[in-house]
């Protein structure tokens, strides 16, 4: 965890969110790739989960409840959530870990990916 | 998925030749390279973490000297894919035992919005377990072989 910021830290969380999400998936299963022990998985999870700050994860937690996936990648200053444009000034303050910046339009939070 | 829509995931600056890592952390490392060298990513660390932890759950090896290394990450924001081949060939924990000497590296936002993501890793699973395609596959040294190889085989 070492030398991540917080939001770094909440795109791995709900990328490995997703991973188990997809391995339990009976279409995913079927290609056939081997699983052996997603307990690994959760406990990764649970890892990310006690790294994060309480308060960065029950907004992620909070949005999850409405949003499938909390967090969008943000190109061009386009939230790929919702292809709403953001204020240019927003990249900036995205790399203090200080806030978490959200989507006005669709609630997510931003995550610059350019 | 329709053939010539996954063919045309295919590019030559996401072509690596000549992969001489012998562990599979170090096969990874050298697959993401070209995302960071053609600014695909940002930063290498995440993407290589998360397939990492894929890895650490199974090899994404199939066995017959293939592995679809795969994930969704916020890392990138269109499905990419990146062709990786070992001449020497590399433990990869394969369900067979035997070396890996051709990778297919699999990325994909988690948006996907064509969702193309689960079809291309179910295509490319399905052409490698065809024995002369993934034979004549196993030859190639060079892009142009490859896709020449792998558009004939699609035919």
């Amino acid at each position: 965890m070492a030398g991540k910021s917080q939001l770094e830290l909440l795109v791995q969380y709900q990328d490995l969110v997703l991973m188990l999400q997809e391995l339990r998936d009976e279409a995913v299963r079927g290609i056939g790739f081997q699983v052996e022990n997603l307990s690994r998985l959760e406990e990764a999870i649970q890892e990310l989960e006690r790294a994060l700050h309480p308060r960065y994860l029950r907004t992620f937690q909070r949005i999850a409840a409405r949003q499938h996936r909390p967090i969008a990648p943000v190109s061009r200053d386009v939230c790929l959530g919702c292809f709403a444009r953001q204020p240019t000034s927003y990249k900036a303050r995205a790399w203090d870990d200080s806030e978490l910046i959200t989507c006005e339009q669709c609630g997510r939070i931003l995550y610059w990916i350019d | 998925m329709q053939n010539q829509l996954l063919l045309g995931y295919f590019r030559e600056h996401l072509f690596v030749a000549d992969i001489d890592a012998d562990t599979t952390a170090g096969v990874l490392g050298q697959l993401v390279e070209p995302l960071l060298k053609n600014s695909l990513i940002k930063n290498k660390t995440i993407i290589l973490e998360t397939l990492q932890k894929r890895e650490a759950l199974g090899s994404t090896s199939i066995g017959r000297n293939i592995a679809v290394p795969h994930c969704r990450t916020l890392a990138v924001s269109e499905v990419i894919i990146v062709v990786g081949i070992s001449p020497g060939g590399v433990d990869f924990n394969a369900p067979d035992g035997e070396p890996v000497n051709l990778f297919f590296l699999i990325v994909a936002p988690p948006q996907d919005t064509h969702n193309h993501y689960l079809p291309i890793l179910g295509k490319i699973v399905e052409i490698v377990r065809n024995d002369d395609i993934r034979a004549s596959l196993l030859q190639c040294g060079t892009y142009g072989e490859f896709i020449e190889t792998l558009e004939e085989g699609l035919r």
